[in-house]
């Protein structure tokens, strides 16, 4: 068997697998956005009406703007997070497997467990985390004399709440940069060290260059899956609110337009903008990274 | 994500739904799917109906699917239908069945009610039949009828030297009363008890808006918009926000969502609470303190709220005559009596309500009868198929205008706004 045979072969189940399960279903999620389909009765071909109806939907208008406010902000810090901790446990010592353990935990914890969990934790005024901002403080105050945060009740807040929450599921990203840096020479530092450079010298000549393809591959692939990852959290810990729709975001709209009001063809709509928007940002960080490289190594 | 919930979600439930419906037998034989939601006290009901339906039945069996809430259930009714293997039978709200009724794909039981040797639709009570209606032709039976009312907690209207809510008290006694049972000693931080609590939703402002002579659509067989804009609507909406506002006699949003309603009444930290019969079975494991239920007060005319759950029996179903002759059981005298001596339900069969299975004064609470005597002035919302769309978009706005003080113009002008467009694409 020649390599590229072994390597088709190799190949194939994933292909089938991909084919099966993501690019039939998709195609077909864009044939139901051009119908109007409850489910339950036939699909009937309706053209582009649900993209001009999804045009002057508010709510959709807000998902949409919700989804890009948390990729915006959970995206940057997920990676510096996950980042940070590769770099203080990619070296061997006493106890950095326990260390290594606990960054990845919550990332394997069933999601519902987890939402259930944060939903303990925001709890205005019996969770642990409002109870410890208040120790000392006025009532209805942190320590330091802010309001304490309404998490689930003030908008910016119960957005800012399913940010933190995926701040501990970064697993993933964790484990592919500890491989990375892992992966760099020793010798490469043994140089540095030995020609005097500071450490934010080594890191921001050695280390960061070297890393940046992988960080910029889970750049993108965090971006795409922030647009998705919210749907559990907002379904469990805010259900979409506070009013009007604060933490509602794409993945809820349109689990709520297909199961719960019967409207698959419209969310199928929603899905295909879903979509497009993620292709258009995956393809803006790809080209400015692009221009980056290039204006790195020139 | 969510195309991955969905294809999931197909495959489960035809797998879960479509092993037992392969029988095709007549009468009580055979497996039937029955799909419900419900608290574990409520589940423990049609436990126990099922059970003692499959004791006098050889060969009958009924499996019992369990969904989580509400949402669940038209998750799982929706994607069952997509995938050809609904269940047998289901249990909904009728301000949930429209979406179902007005595809097609409930069995009308107009028929096989006409040919029952069990019942007749007389023996029912009409208000609940009539909910139950779709284009004229009964699509569902309904298994209750409960009303609005207010539950009490009885200790502390002891311990206050308050009197206890008579029948016909009105909406500014109510104030009065929650007024004197709202605590906050120390005068800073948490309140310690609050007079009462409502959920800022059309279920609970609908039978304020008919107490006080109006209507909260502009036609209730046709409807083509909400009519909170009109005075009587505006002022009842108003009554409910000023709870908040005005008079801080329910909870606030914090306090709502530390802790809900339900569960601050049976810590003892709520004195009243406007609830259906839903809340009985819960409320029956309080130990700590006596509690009992009054009817709702009225602004100004006595006014209610149906709520009622319906046994629909689905079309597609592969054995239609097993489940309606568990239907049959559970709808009867027997299947009732074991619903209602639970207490979950108001029975929609008058003989019931009014027997000593549900009336039982040994059982809480002891004026059950104050649910039956609100059945002459009960309504029900219109039962279009986007009515739980409408729903959802109504209670965001009222809970701004509970909760942050947003006027009631304001609240009716959005809320119309977001709702005209699904009252015209409703279906009815």
């Amino acid at each position: 068997m020649t390599d590229r045979r072994r390597h088709l072969f190799l190949l194939a189940p994933y292909a089938f697998g991909l084919t099966a399960l993501v690019f039939l279903p998709g195609l077909v999620t864009f044939a139901l956005a051009l119908t109007e389909y409850d489910l339950i009765r036939s699909p009937s071909f309706v053209g582009l009406d649900n993209f001009r109806e999804l045009w002057n939907d508010a709510i959709f208008e807000r998902a949409l703007r919700n989804s890009l406010h948390f990729a915006a902000f959970g995206v940057p810090f997920r990676l510096v997070i996950a980042f940070g901790l590769a770099l203080l446990l990619h070296a061997s010592f006493r106890g950095v497997t326990l260390f290594r353990s606990a960054a990845v935990v919550p990332t394997v914890v069933p999601e519902i467990a987890y939402g259930l969990l944060w939903l303990w934790f925001f709890n205005p005024l019996y969770g642990p985390i409002n109870l410890f901002l208040d120790l000392g403080g006025a009532p209805e105050r942190t320590f330091w004399g802010a309001q304490l945060p309404q998490w689930l009740t003030n908008g910016a807040d119960a957005r800012a709440a399913i940010v933190v929450m995926s701040l501990f599921t970064i697993g993933e990203l964790f484990v592919v940069l500890l491989v990375a840096r892992q992966a760099i020479p020793r010798a490469l530092y043994e140089l540095g060290e030995t020609e005097g450079a500071s450490p934010f010298r080594t890191f921001a000549t050695l280390t960061l260059p070297l890393l940046a393809p992988v960080l910029l591959l889970l750049f993108c692939r965090d971006t795409i899956f922030s647009l998705q990852a919210t749907f559990v959290p907002a379904l469990i810990v805010t259900n979409g609110g506070p009013p009007p729709y604060e933490t509602t975001y794409v993945p809820l709209f349109v689990y709520r337009n297909a199961f719960e009001y019967l409207r698959y063809g419209y969310a199928s709509a929603a899905t295909v903008v879903m979509f497009v928007l993620t292709g258009l940002i995956v393809l803006l960080q790809w080209r400015i990274y692009r221009r980056w490289r290039m204006a790195f190594s020139g | 994500m969510a195309r991955t919930l969905k294809a999931l979600a197909l495959v489960v439930l035809t797998l879960a739904l479509g092993t037992s419906c392969g029988g095709s037998d007549s009468g009580a034989k055979g497996n039937v799917d029955f799909l419900v939601f419900g608290d574990p006290e409520e589940l423990r009901a049609y436990r126990n109906i099922i059970s003692e339906y499959e004791r006098r039945n050889d060969g009958a069996h009924v499996r019992l699917i369990e969904a989580s809430d509400r949402d669940d259930l038209i998750a799982r009714l929706s994607t069952s239908f997509a995938g050809g293997s609904p269940p047998d039978l289901f249990l909904i709200n009728y301000r949930f069945y429209g979406q179902f009724a007005s595809k097609g794909v409930l069995e009308p039981v107009e028929q096989r009610v006409e040919d029952s040797a069990a019942f007749e639709v007389d023996h029912f009570y009409p208000q609940a039949v009539e909910a139950f209606r779709w284009n004229g032709e009964l699509t569902c039976m309904p298994q209750n009828i409960s009303s609005l009312v207010v539950y009490y907690n009885r200790d502390l209207f002891r311990k206050y030297d308050v009197p206890e809510p008579r029948p016909g008290w009105t909406w500014n006694e109510l104030v009065d009363v929650a007024a004197k049972l709202t605590k906050n000693t120390d005068g800073k931080g948490r309140y310690e008890l609050y007079g009462l609590g409502i959920e800022p939703s059309i279920i609970r402002l609908a039978p304020l808006v008919w107490s006080n002579a109006g209507e909260i659509v502009d036609s209730h067989e046709a409807p083509t918009r909400l009519t909170l804009d009109s005075p009587e609507a505006l002022e009842a909406m108003q009554l409910l926000f000023d709870l908040r506002g005005t008079h801080a006699v329910v909870p606030t949003e914090t306090d709502v969502e530390s802790e809900d309603d339900e569960s601050r009444f049976m810590n003892g930290r709520l004195a009243m609470l406007f609830s259906s019969r839903r809340s009985t079975p819960v409320f029956r494991t309080i130990e700590s303190f006596d509690w009992d239920v009054a009817p709702m007060p009225i602004v100004r005319e006595p006014a209610g709220i149906l709520h009622s759950d319906a046994y629909c029996l689905t079309k597609a179903s592969k054995n239609k005559d097993a489940a309606w002759s568990f239907m049959e059981f559970a709808l009867g005298e027997e299947g009732q009596r074991i619903a209602a001596r639970t207490g979950r339900t108001v029975p929609s069969l008058r003989s019931v309500a009014n027997s000593e299975a549900f009336l039982n004064p040994s059982a809480k609470p002891r004026k059950s009868r104050v649910f039956l005597d609100a059945i002459p002035n009960i309504r029900h919302v219109p039962t279009v198929s986007t009515w739980p769309e409408i729903e959802d978009a109504i209670e965001g706005e009222l809970e701004q205008g509970l909760y942050e003080g947003v006027p009631p113009e304001e609240v009716a002008r959005k809320a119309i706004a977001a709702t005209t467009p699904l009252f015209a694409r409703a279906e009815r």
